[in-house]
Parts: C-alpha cells; structure tokens; sequence
C-alpha cells in the first residue's frame, strides 16, 4: 500500500479532469444524436451501477433487475401521466417503489442459493415483465404508455426556468444522479457493509463463520440494486417519455449484463466504461445489425472466460503486474491468473480509488 | 500461455476498438463528402432480434421505391441533383432506440424523413419531431398517434376500425351470430378486439368467450382452440402475423371447427393459403389480396407484383406496397416543395402531388387526409367455394 | 367434460416435448452443475435441421430426425469443449453468463443464415383422426409415443451401457467416479451429446405441430428451467414429472384461466414452491 499515495494525487487529478469533461460535455459535442447517446449511457450506468452491487460485489446474479427498472419507469409514467403527479415527486417514489419491490422479492428469493437464486430471479423478472404486459388498466399493456410528460421545469431565482424538453437540461439531471449513484456506491464499497458484501461474494460459508448475519447483508445489497435501478427508470421515463413492456424483459436485464461484464463486474469505474463502451460500440457497429449479437455473443464469452473482471479489471491487473516486476522483491512473486487472486488485488485498489 | 493469450486478446479487442471509432469517425466524412449527390431517407425499425423479419420486410417496399426514383433520374431539387438512398438503422423494436435512431439519421445523415414501422417508435419520435424538423413517415394504425395532432407524421396504413362493421355484417349473414375471439394480445390484436366486441354485440350477436392470447410467444396453440371451441362458436376471430394465424385456423380445423371466420387485416389470406391451403380457409373474410386488387390499374400493379417477386422471390403484400408509392410519392414532393431541410414543406407538397399518375401507381394513393393518413378505401374479401369472391369495398370511417 | 379430454391431450403433447427438453437440460445439470441456458436454442437449431434435411434433401422424415440428432450431437459437443470446458473451475455464474453468450450467438447465427422469418415444416402424419369425440391430428400421437420410446431408450442407455453407467454414476457421486477412474473429459462431452440429441428429437417431433423461427427456443428454454427446478435440479424422474406436470397444467390452466394469465400462472407456481421447498419438489439434498 506505501507507493499508492502518489497514485492517490494522480488518480485525484484524473477524476477532476474527468468530472469537468462530463460538466463541459454539452457545450464540447453540439451533435444532439450524440449528447443523447451519452445521456443514455449514464442512464444505463446507474442501473448497472445496481447491477454491480448485487453481482460484482456480493456475487449474486439476478436477472429480475430490468423489472425493477421497468417498475422505476411505469412509476414515474403512471404518477405524471394518469395522476398529473410532479415528475419531481414520482421520481423519489418511483425509487422507494422499486426497493420496496426489492425487498419483497429479496424476502423469498435470498434464500435459495448460486443458480436457484438466478433461476428464481430470472421468473420474478418475468412475472414482473408478464404483469407490466398485461396490466391494461394500469400500464396500458403491449400499446405502451404515450405522452409521458418532460420533468416540471425548475424556476430559477433571477426569472425564468430550466426547461427539462432541453437536451442539455436532461442531460445534466441525469449526470447529477449518476454521480450521486457513482458517490453512494463508493462509500458502500469502502464501508464495512461493502467488505462485508465482498467477503460474502468469496465466501457465503466463511462470511456466516465469521459472524456475518449473510441473509440481511444480501438482503440490504439486493435492496439497494433495485432501488437504482428504479431511479434509472425514473429518469427514462421523463426522458423517453414512451414506456413500453419490453424495457421490462430479461433481455434487458441481459443488455445490463453485458455491459457490466465488460465494463469489469466488482470494479467502480466498470459499470460506466462498460455502458459508455458497449453503446458507442454498438452505435458505431450498427451497420452489422443482425450480426450484432453473433459478434457479442462469442465476445462475452471470451470475457467471463479470459477478464472475468471486465476491462477496468484487466486494466487493473495488468497494472499490477508491471508494479509487480518493478518490485521483484515483492511478497506475490508470480500473479496466479485464477479469480481468487483477482478478488484479493481489487480490493486493495478499490480501496485506494 | 494464458497470459500470452490474454494479452492477445486484449490487443485485438483495442484494434477492434480502433477500428469501430475509426469507422465511425469515416462514415461521418464520406457522408458530408457525398451530401451535395446523396439525399438519405431514413428508416428506424427492428432489424435483429425477434421481430427483425418484420422490420426486413418492410424495408424491401422502402427500398424498392427509392431505387424506383434513383432509375428514373433521382430528384432534382432546386436546381440540385440528387440521387436517393435508405439509411436504415436498427431500434430492435424499442422507443428508445428509435429516438436514438432518429437523431442520428437527422444529425449525421441529414435526413428530414424518417420511415418507421412501429407505434413505440413513432410516439418516442413524436416528442422532438416537430422540434427538430423531420417528417415521420409511420407504418402503425394506432389510434393514439392520429389523435395526438402531430403535424409531421405521415400515417400510411389505412386505419382498421373501418372493416369491423362489413365483416360482421357479411359473417353474421352467412354463419351465425356466436363468435369466439382469440386473436392475437398484441397491441393491434387488442386494439381490434376493443372496437370489435362492441359491435359484435350491437349488431345482436353473442361473444361466446374474448380470450386473446400470444401469437409469437407460445408453443402449442392448440390448447387455446380447444377452448374456445369447447363454447360451440360459430364464428372465430383471429388474426395476428399471417403464419401463425394460418397455424391457429389449422389447429381449429383440425379439431373440427367447421363454422365461418374473421380474419384481422395484419394476416393476408394469400400468405395465409400458401402453408395451410385454400380449403382451410373456407367461410373467412378479410383483407382482399394485394396482388389482385382490382382498384389501381391493372398494369402498374402486375408489374410491380412482378418486379418485387423477381428481386425478393415471394409476392408483395400491402406493407410493401404502400411503402413503395410513398416513396415515389415522395420523390415528387421533394421537387415540387424546392427544398431537402424543410419537413413542413415536404409535407405539404406531398398533399399536392397525390394522387400519382396511374401507370406508375400500384396502389393509387388518393390523397393525405388533414389528419395526415392516406384517404384510400379499404377491400375485402370473403372465401366461398375455395375463391375470393368479388371485392367488397369497406367504405371509411375515420 | 370433452374439452377436458382434448386438453388432457394437447397437455400431454406439450409434455412430452417439455420432457424431452428438460431431460437434457438436467443431465447437464446433474453431471457438471451448469444450467445450459443455450439448450433452449441447441432445440431450435435441431428444428432446422430436421427442417432442411426434410425439405431441401426430400429426406424421410425419421431419417432426418436421426441425422439432425447426430448432427446436434456434435454441435453439443463442440459447444461444452469450446465454452463450458474452459470454464469449469470458475465462479457459476461465470458459466450462466457463457451460456448466455452462446443462446444470443445461436439466435442470431440462425437469424443471419436463415432469416428471422416463421417457417413450416411439411406435415407426415396429418390425417385427423377421432377418439371418442376428441379431434387430433395424428402428428400429435406420434409425439407423444416417441416421446416415450425415447425416454424408454434414454433408460436403457443409462443402465445397460458402459457410458451411459458413467455418467450415472458420475451424476450421483462426481469423487467417487473420479477415484474408480472414471474420464470425467469423456463424460462431459457425452453428457452434452446426449443431452443435445435429445434436444434435436424433440424439435424434430414438435415441429410439424409448431412454426419454425430463430427466437422459438427463448421461451422452452425458460419453461425447461421451471420443469428441472421444480422436479430438483438434476434429477431425472423429477424432470419428467416435471415435465408432464406443467404441460397439463399449461393447457388445463388455459381452460381455467384467462388466456393472457396463464404463462403468469406457471412462474407463480415456481415462485411458490421454491418458497417453500428451495430445492425443488423431487430434490434428494440440497445443494
């Protein structure tokens, strides 16, 4: 840990620079196309940003969290739309209704185990998909909800408002969440909650025999999973304004996966890099269309198999294994390639960063 | 050796990476190099995934029609020469992905129409349209998107709930007066089935069960034949993507069902006949085949029957013909409105050039209402003898 | 009362090409503790075999069946030493996320070589025949006795062969196999052959009754997993009660529920039983 103070000062200085590219963004690209796909990127981030809570830390994978997300979105749909709610009151609804869906969920399916638990996740994603589908009288079913309003425009002090049919006024609602997300789930990880998420990811068995109450802290992460995942869906629904079924279906859920397997699971910066990579990927590929997935298909393969922990931990990895050779001396003469030792490494750097 | 392969890996995926930005970044050039020859239509649809057949589909029409125009010399435009071109891109069916879609073909493809084959997608266009200056060109019957009076969207297809009141005329009269419904929940199933029961049931007859279910969900629709014919109907509603539908009339008949149908104008009868036979099909009505529509001229519409099954090998249905003549229709209104960037205008010379000279209109578009749809009459035809019958004009209500 | 009997049958059509399914996916399961989320779309690739054997090479219908199971077999195969091989010591949900992988290639693999488009496969047996007021066509009959001769073989195959007692006995005791000498390599990839094949057959057999299209195995794939969690994961009698289980309940529930709740009714039925039993109805231990 001694030769991380300097990288502490430099990973400080990225970050900065970082956050005034993210502020200055609007004004940098003047495409709108573009300013939208980021905007749905950071979007994606602050669902898979739930997603990396409850699979990247905690080791538990759950294919219910585009129900969740859906749950987020018709909230925020329904309260505006049919009950002319403020978007600024069904938005925080919207989050406590998707962690109350959480906890419900969590309640029965935490206690099955590995694929039990996944399988179960996968049914609650579709009885929640199936349930948004068919609901006429409430969701307006497979015709979608049409006309969801903007978010009300803010009034500003010296006169005038932010009017949120402005794409940079969106844009910078959702940076702001996304940082907000980004903020909560650091001082999670670095919290002794989030070691003990961690340690229950290495170990259910080891974190149970060293007095961890396993049900609860599972309980807590899944909890916290869904709840951005609502706020993703939240600002979806003032963004996009049209809500249909499919946003609810496992195959988003299979998107979000995708993303933050990329992006590198267990990894702070790995669910925006996947979000921000996968997407400009894809919007650049668009010409193969229909062969989109038989390259991504084989491509996530290759990634559980070979970077497990996506491209911020092979990054990570590759890191330290130059630090490694600067230091021969160091106690881990050689880097085992297997997962165990990928797990103990990040911590040490989530830690630091 | 595996960190050998890692570190491969690893490279390629950064080349791969490399290359995308780069194509990117290309594509944007080569696009602004060529955009004083090249007018980019645009078209957002579900091009991969399940629904991906149908977005292909529909596209051919698109295509077909703006290599009509390219043919016969491009589009002159203010004194500019164009030559026309479908930039399509894929939404994979979802509203936001059409919206993302749609601002690229507007930004980056300088597109000022966009073509799009499902309602999700038009509505989550219809937010920033009339904003960002682009005409929707939307393939959907949703009533919704007529009555939001968006003043840039083109509605193609004709709206559906005139047919409800001929069919169960023409069915009450020949079958009986028990229906049992079972078309498909998607939304135009559904859509279908609210306006239908209704005036199934004022015109006197009796539902005998309403029980729509997936179409291109389930394994085996047997079970829901069997029971809807366990209510002894004399009439069976149906209808949602043509196979299916023809698998759904199969099973019926297979277990019996010997009684009259109506069939939702999304399945055409001559796709229909082609898996399960004309016999099959005895007592049905609905939508009259594209290929023998009596009412544009007959030589515009062989030939272009003919010309589509040479380049796609399989007949045109209405989806692609309605596509096809927009697109020619289209090409006259860039002229005539003197400007590629104006969607208002466009849209307005488009309500002026209608309807297209006879011999080049297979379907003979009429005219564009003030709601923004085609004015066209609807045809339907009810099997009788293993024939279609004579065409039965389906006067419309909007 | 007659409508009873022809869900009775439609249930036990469904069933059968559950089974079949859901038998394969519970061998894998059973030996090497993966949930094969792809078999959902092996079963679909099966389908085009038969489909193209059938119609482009005007082969006899059994025959294709036969040479589509051979040709799954290998795909099988290929498929555990490509993906599941490599990952066998990794965290499970390194192998669930592989899986995934592979159904999105296979889907859109089919999509690009043979269009997304429905297609039908010609009808052999398609007279209609009347038992006691109950009106079927013969196709369905023949699902549902083949279905039974396979699993009839699948027995034999477990009992009476050398490699079918490996892989039993590797599924009930994976160290104890290890210590008499048994080639876990070979059994695996039996295991996926086997279990593939089976996937072919029941495509071939369903799909005159069916429409042929890339995404059809999306949603087996989800009912097949309903079956071997609710008959215990990796058990085999389990999975075939399972499987006869939920295709009656399917086409009898349709008859008791709105159409549109019933897919609603199966995975509330999961969701209950996995609450109060989380290993499933048939499971020997937890695990």
């Amino acid at each position: 840990m001694t030769p991380s103070i300097n990288s502490l000062r430099s990973g400080k200085a990225i970050y900065l620079a970082l956050g005034l590219l993210a502020l200055a963004l609007p004004y940098i690209i003047t495409s709108k196309y573009l300013l939208h796909v980021v905007i749905m990127c950071y979007m994606y981030a602050i669902a898979i940003y739930g997603l990396n809570l409850i699979l990247g830390y905690t080791g538990q994978l759950s294919l219910a969290h585009a129900g969740f997300y859906g749950i987020g979105a018709y909230t925020v749909g329904i309260l505006t739309l049919k009950l002319h709610w403020s978007f600024w009151l069904a938005l925080p609804a919207a989050c406590i209704l998707a962690s109350l869906a959480g906890i419900l969920v969590g309640l029965i399916s935490l206690r099955l185990k590995s694929h039990y638990f996944t399988i179960f996740s996968l049914c609650v994603g579709l009885i929640l998909f199936l349930t948004i589908e068919h609901w006429d009288s409430l969701t307006e079913g497979v015709r979608g909800l049409i006309g969801v309003p903007p978010p009300n425009p803010i009034p500003l002090p010296g006169g005038g408002s932010i009017v949120f049919t402005d794409l940079n006024a969106q844009y910078y609602l959702v940076l702001l969440c996304l940082v907000f997300t980004i903020f909560v789930m650091n001082r999670i990880i670095n919290s002794m909650v989030g070691r003990t998420f961690m340690a229950i990811r290495n170990s259910e068995e080891l974190a149970s025999t060293i007095g961890i109450n396993v049900f609860t802290s599972k309980l807590l992460s899944f909890v916290i999973s869904a709840f951005f995942a609502g706020l993703a869906g939240a600002l979806f629904a003032g963004y996009i304004r049209f809500l249909g079924p499919p946003m609810s279906h496992p195959n988003m859920t299979f998107e979000f996966l995708l993303m933050l397997l990329i992006g590198g699971q267990g990894t702070l910066a790995g669910p925006l890099v996947g979000a921000l990579l996968v997407n400009t990927v894809t919007e650049s590929l668009q010409f193969m269309q229909s062969y989109r997935y038989v390259v991504f298909g084989p491509f996530l393969i290759l990634v559980v198999m070979f970077f497990p922990r996506g491209i911020t931990g092979g990054y990570y990895s590759l890191k330290n294994r130059i630090r490694l050779k600067k230091q021969p001396r160091a106690a881990h003469k050689e880097a085992p390639p297997v997962l165990a030792a990928d797990h103990a490494k990040t911590k040490s750097e989530e830690l630091r960063g | 050796m595996k960190r050998f392969v890692k570190i491969m890996i690893l490279l390629t995926l950064a080349v791969a990476l490399l290359a995308a930005a780069g194509c990117g970044g290309g594509d944007k050039d080569s696009g602004q190099a060529k955009e004083a020859k090249v007018l980019n239509i645009g078209f957002t649809g579900p091009l991969s995934g399940g629904a991906a057949f149908y977005g292909k589909d529909i596209l051919t029409g698109l295509e077909m029609g703006v290599e009509q125009v390219n043919a016969s010399g491009g589009v002159t435009v203010a004194g500019e020469k164009y030559t026309l071109k479908v930039t399509s891109l894929d939404d994979r069916y979802l509203p936001n992905e059409a919206a993302t879609n749609a601002r690229r073909l507007v930004k980056e493809y300088n597109a000022s129409i966009i073509f799009c084959p499902h309602s999700g997608g038009i509505a989550a266009m219809q937010e920033f349209n009339e904003v960002e200056n682009f005409l929707i060109a939307a393939y959907s019957s949703e009533p919704k998107l007529y009555a939001r009076g968006n003043k840039l969207t083109l509605l193609l297809p004709p709206p559906y709930n005139s047919y409800i009141d001929p069919f169960i005329k023409k069915t009450m009269a020949e079958h009986g007066k028990k229906v049992a419904m079972i078309q498909s929940n998607a939304a135009y199933g559904k859509d279908w089935g609210t306006l239908f029961a209704p005036a199934w049931e004022k015109a006197g007859g009796t539902i005998t069960i309403n029980s729509p279910f997936s179409y291109n969900t389930e394994t085996d629709f047997a079970p829901y034949v069997s029971k809807a014919l366990a209510t002894k109907p004399e009439v069976l509603f149906v209808g949602g993507a043509s196979q299916p539908t023809a698998m759904v009339i199969k099973q019926a008949r297979d277990q019996g069902f010997k009684g009259g149908l109506i069939v939702l104008d999304q399945a055409k009868f001559e796709d229909m006949a082609d898996i399960i036979g004309m016999p099959a099909l005895e007592g049905a009505i609905g939508i009259y085949p594209y290929y023998m529509n009596p009412r544009p001229d007959k030589a515009a519409r062989d030939k272009f029957v003919s010309d589509y099954k040479t380049k796609y090998g399989k007949r045109p249905t209405y989806e692609h013909v309605w596509h096809y003549e927009t697109a020619l229709a289209l090409g006259k209104a860039l002229e005539k409105a003197g400007t590629v960037k104006d969607a208002a205008k466009i849209f307005e010379s488009m309500r002026q050039v209608l309807p297209l000279d006879k011999s080049i209109a297979p379907i003979a578009i009429e005219g564009v209402s003030p709601k923004g749809g085609y004015t066209n009459l609807g045809m339907a035809a009810y099997i009788k003898n293993g024939q279609y019958g004579d065409p039965i004009d389906i006067p419309r209500t909007e | 009362m007659e409508l009873y009997f022809q869900q009775l049958l439609n249930g036990l059509t469904l069933g059968s090409i559950y089974c079949l399914v859901a038998l394969g996916l519970t061998l894998i399961y059973g030996i090497m503790h993966i949930p094969n989320f792809a078999h959902g779309h092996l079963y679909m690739v099966g389908a085009y075999c038969v489909l193209f054997l059938c119609t482009l090479y005007g082969l006899n219908y059994w025959m294709a069946i036969l040479i589509s199971m051979v040709i799954l077999a290998v795909i099988g195969i290929i498929m555990e030493r490509l993906v599941f091989h490599p990952l066998r010591d990794s965290p499970p949900t390194n192998s669930f996320i592989a899986a995934v992988g592979a159904l999105l290639f296979l889907e859109a693999g089919a999509t690009v070589l043979w269009g997304a488009d429905y297609r039908r496969m010609p009808e052999v047996f398609d007279k209609v025949v009347n038992i006691f007021g109950i009106m079927a066509t013969q196709q369905r009959l023949v699902v549902i006795f083949s279905a039974l001769a396979l699993m009839g073989a699948l027995y034999l195959f477990m009992k009476k062969t050398l490699i079918g007692s490996t892989i039993e006995a590797m599924s009930q005791d994976r160290e104890g196999a290890f210590l008499v000498g048994i080639d876990a390599n070979m059994v695996s990839m039996m295991t996926f052959g086997v279990a593939s094949a089976l996937a072919a057959a029941a495509a071939g057999l369903a799909g005159p009754l069916f429409l042929v299209f890339p995404s059809m195995g999306g949603l087996l794939i989800i009912k097949a997993f309903v079956i071997i969690v609710l008959g215990g994961m990796g058990s085999i009698p389990g999975a075939v009660a399972g499987a006869y289980i939920l295709g009656l309940a399917e086409s009898l529930g349709a008859t008791v529920f709105p159409a549109e709740y019933k897919d609603l009714v199966a995975f509330i039925l999961l969701v209950i039983i996995l609450s109060i039993r989380p290993t499933g109805l048939f499971a020997k231990e937890g695990r």
